[in-house]
């Protein structure tokens, strides 16, 4: 399956890169997203601890399962206000 | 004028609370967040504000079905502001109408503390002399 991922903020700048697709195995959950934007992208490693990830704009857990196009955010703290 | 927005334009905070304006309120409380020129001792030109828009603008919903679930809100308004913004300039606005004053006060309070921090929103200072840095802030809430 495939899923958009999006970046934001200092994992934007981490990753340099806004947006990307990622094919995954059928059955993937969060956690296989963060494991192989970790794998594209080492620089995360050092904020990875910080992140919170949404599924189709909502908050979801590492083991929330995932399906073929969910949009997968990579949210770093927030700062609003 | 939509109630709860996310914007790039200049918020006015007059028409903010002016929305929010009705008959069967006894009074309306007006929250206005603005850009502070002092940052941690530096000297800050402005923020810069990035949103994960789609989210964001659900998240505002949600946070005005909560509010109007914990007091009698008449009207509500919620504005917030993205893109790059200076000193002085209003990031945020909300405004609430209740029948009594202490409700208002309370649901106004309740929810810019909500809307800080879970929005899908972060800010970038912009120093003089040209660094920038994000924000730190904090995990986003449910």
């Amino acid at each position: 399956m495939m899923v958009k991922v999006l970046y934001f903020a200092s994992a934007q700048g981490l990753a340099n890169l806004k947006s990307e697709s990622m094919y995954l195995k059928e059955g993937s959950s969060v956690k296989d997203v963060a494991a192989e934007m970790l794998r594209l992208h080492p620089d995360l490693k050092s904020i990875e601890p910080t992140i919170r990830y949404s599924v189709n704009f909502e908050i979801a857990e590492e083991d929330a399962p995932l399906h073929d196009g969910d949009e997968v955010a990579v949210l770093p703290p927030v700062a609003g206000g | 004028m939509r109630s709860v927005r996310i914007t790039r334009q200049a918020i006015n905070p007059a028409r903010v609370l002016a929305s929010v304006g009705d008959n069967e309120a006894g009074g309306a409380v007006l929250f206005v967040g603005t850009i502070r020129r002092r940052s941690g001792g530096k000297t800050v030109e402005g923020l810069t504000y990035e949103v994960y828009r789609g989210m964001a603008e659900r998240r505002m919903r949600e946070i005005e079905a909560r509010v109007r679930k914990k007091w009698p809100v008449v009207k509500i308004a919620m504005v917030h502001r993205y893109g790059r913004l200076k000193v002085g300039e209003v990031s945020v606005a909300v405004a609430i109408s209740c029948e009594h004053r202490a409700e208002a006060f309370e649901a106004c309070r309740y929810t810019i503390d909500t809307i800080k921090g879970t929005l899908p929103m972060w800010k970038k200072e912009r120093f003089k002399g040209g660094s920038q840095t994000w924000v730190k802030g904090t995990p986003i809430e449910d």
